[in-house]
């Protein structure tokens, strides 16, 4: 199979995001939550991950975890202040995210991060992932986690929420 | 993750999915609550506290932050903002994204409230496709518009062979992201809804 020259859905022409708009993805989280509350919060992640992103769930059906470890390493290249390393083997893909880029600059900035803020990675990698046959998993969070993605038919446990942190500011 | 490479793709998204769960009541809300009042802090502090001076900061960071195409001018008791390349409605365009109407209307959404509070008004026009001009006065201060290059000289975006290659959206002495008229018809306003764009 041959790579990907773009994993990415989407393609601008600076290497990298502009780091303030962690700002309004923070902001749309709070919004929408004191809208809707949780479960319209929830809805709106599962929405984005399946509708927005159906590209990627479509390039990850079609090239299977090598095209998702490809995915997340050029989306965590393109996010500025990422650590992230991507594994790639025969049972999943393992996402280890050592600096979360969105709470570093959150909290670099002083701004009050919605306690809910990293459930948005499993709710939209899940929504993206079970159209291409895979399921999402995190655990951790609030500035660093590690996702992980197995085939949809693997025997793993179902994802506890309480293994997702709250966000904190400081 | 939801990153910050393509946030223009799913904030312009986020627009579309609002208006379906609360209408276009809801999407104003969003600008001012969310943008304005929260993730622009910084810009609101700025502008707020040192009036013109604060905008020539703000966008002047913020706009260099996006690697956008633009110039800044100023006059006594004017700034104006040219945007020749607007980075983000330009990703839209080239990823072709558009589930919003007028993705530019965000914009007047979130800073239009703001100068209102700060004792400005807007004059203002987007053809959507990338390229806008703002013209910021007190709200005292009834003069018009700039004439042609009189205060961007050669930087005027209206003076680019491509102003005029789509719809043009104007405003005058606004605060308000529904004041908006159509060029076809200037004395009329426009749709809260109009055509939604369609990428080259």
């Amino acid at each position: 199979m041959t790579s990907d020259p773009n994993p990415l859905p989407y393609t601008d022409t600076k290497p990298v995001g502009a780091s303030d708009f962690y700002m309004a993805i923070n902001a749309t989280f709070r919004f929408i939550h004191r809208r809707f509350g949780m479960e319209g919060l929830r809805q709106y992640w599962t929405d984005l991950g399946a509708r927005y992103f159906s590209p990627v769930s479509a390039k990850w059906r079609a090239g299977g975890s090598s095209a998702i470890a490809a995915h997340w390493r050029a989306f965590f290249a393109a996010e500025p202040g990422a650590e992230v390393e991507v594994q790639e083997s025969a049972d999943c893909v393992v996402v280890e995210v050592k600096t979360c880029p969105a709470i570093k600059h959150l909290r670099d900035n002083q701004r009050e991060i919605i306690p809910a803020f990293c459930q948005h990675c499993y709710f939209i990698n899940e929504a993206i992932a079970a159209p291409a046959g895979f399921t999402a998993r995190v655990t951790g969070g609030n500035g660093s986690c590690r996702q992980t993605f197995h085939p949809g038919d693997a025997r793993v446990p179902a994802q506890d929420l309480n293994n997702i942190k709250e966000a904190t500011s400081c | 993750m939801l990153g910050c490479y393509d946030f223009c793709g799913h904030y312009e998204w986020t627009f579309a999915w609002l208006d379906d769960k609360g209408g276009h009541d809801l999407v104003r809300e969003y600008w001012d609550e969310a943008i304005h009042r929260d993730s622009q802090t910084h810009a609101r502090d700025l502008i707020m506290g040192q009036g013109i001076e604060g905008m020539k900061k703000y966008w002047s960071h913020t706009l260099d932050h996006e690697a956008a195409g633009f110039a800044i001018t100023h006059g006594e008791d004017v700034i104006r903002i040219d945007m020749l390349e607007c980075p983000s409605k330009g990703f839209l365009i080239r990823n072709g994204l558009a589930q919003y109407p007028d993705y530019c209307d965000h914009c007047m959404g979130w800073i239009g409230p703001l100068m209102k509070e700060a004792g400005f008004v807007i004059d203002h026009e987007h053809n959507h496709r990338g390229r806008c001009w703002w013209e910021m006065r007190s709200r005292e201060n009834l003069a018009p518009a700039s004439a042609l290059g009189e205060l961007a000289g050669a930087n005027d975006v209206r003076l680019r062979d491509d102003w005029k290659s789509g719809p043009i959206d104007h405003y005058e002495q606004s605060t308000d992201a529904d004041d908006k008229q159509c060029q076809a018809a200037v004395t009329s306003p426009c749709s809260h809804h109009p055509q939604a764009d369609s990428p080259p």
